[in-house]
């Protein structure tokens, strides 16, 4: 099924608009999927603003557009200048290696590893609020 | 359910000279695939998991696979 172009069209200007974009289940606040939280744990360590958008209210239709666009059909997906970097396994790969923190401009942090769950939970960095598509 | 030589076999033929191991995780369907390519030396790590995935989008699309984990290496690099 071909995706909705109205959607593709907000989805394509939402990636523009911002250098770091996260497709996610939930919001950064109150992740409903564990790849999302830890992929928001990811980018907390790392200390970026980003943009998110919670996929689940309109999930099949932004499957079918990010499938198009992305050729990438699940969530997470984390964007970074327009380009798709991956979902949880990828991000986390490239936290490891410092490939993340040079892609985003950051300092690699010292402690770099796949967040423990006490050190994800939502609040703690500098997270823009969820942004409607609408 | 998915047939484990079937999906490493398609995911030889779409990178051929990769070495292949598919596992499963759970059910039959929740699967890891772990794959060392020559082709991936120049490829982005997305591009390296697009590359797996499409080669057995077939068995994701008839729903023999629920969900798969993709490990990728370059071959040839240690």
């Amino acid at each position: 099924m071909a995706a909705d172009p109205d959607l593709t069209a907000k989805v394509e200007r939402a990636i523009a608009d911002n250098p770091v974009l996260l497709f996610m289940k939930g919001t950064p606040e109150a992740p409903r999927c564990g790849f999302s939280l830890r992929v928001v744990g990811v980018l907390g360590q790392l200390g970026v603003d980003y943009g998110a958008i919670d996929v689940l209210p309109a999930l099949q239709p932004l499957r079918e557009v990010t499938s198009e666009l992305s050729d990438w059909p699940t969530f997470p997906q984390l964007y970074v200048n327009g380009e798709l970097v991956g979902g949880c396994d990828i991000v986390e790969e490239l936290l490891e290696s410092g490939e993340l923190a040079e892609m985003l401009g950051v300092e690699q942090p010292a402690d770099a590893a796949p967040p423990e769950a006490e050190r994800i939970l939502p609040g703690g960095s500098q997270q823009s609020p969820p942004m409607p598509l609408g | 359910m998915a047939d484990l030589t079937e999906i490493e076999a398609m995911i030889e033929r779409a990178l051929p000279g990769a070495e292949v191991e598919v596992i499963d995780e759970g059910g039959g369907d929740h699967l890891r695939a772990i794959v060392a390519a020559p082709q991936f030396d120049e490829l982005k790590r997305i591009d390296q998991h697009r590359a797996v995935r499409n080669a057995v989008r077939e068995r994701f699309d008839d729903g023999s696979i629920h969900a798969l984990t993709i490990e990728t290496t370059v071959l040839g690099s240690s």
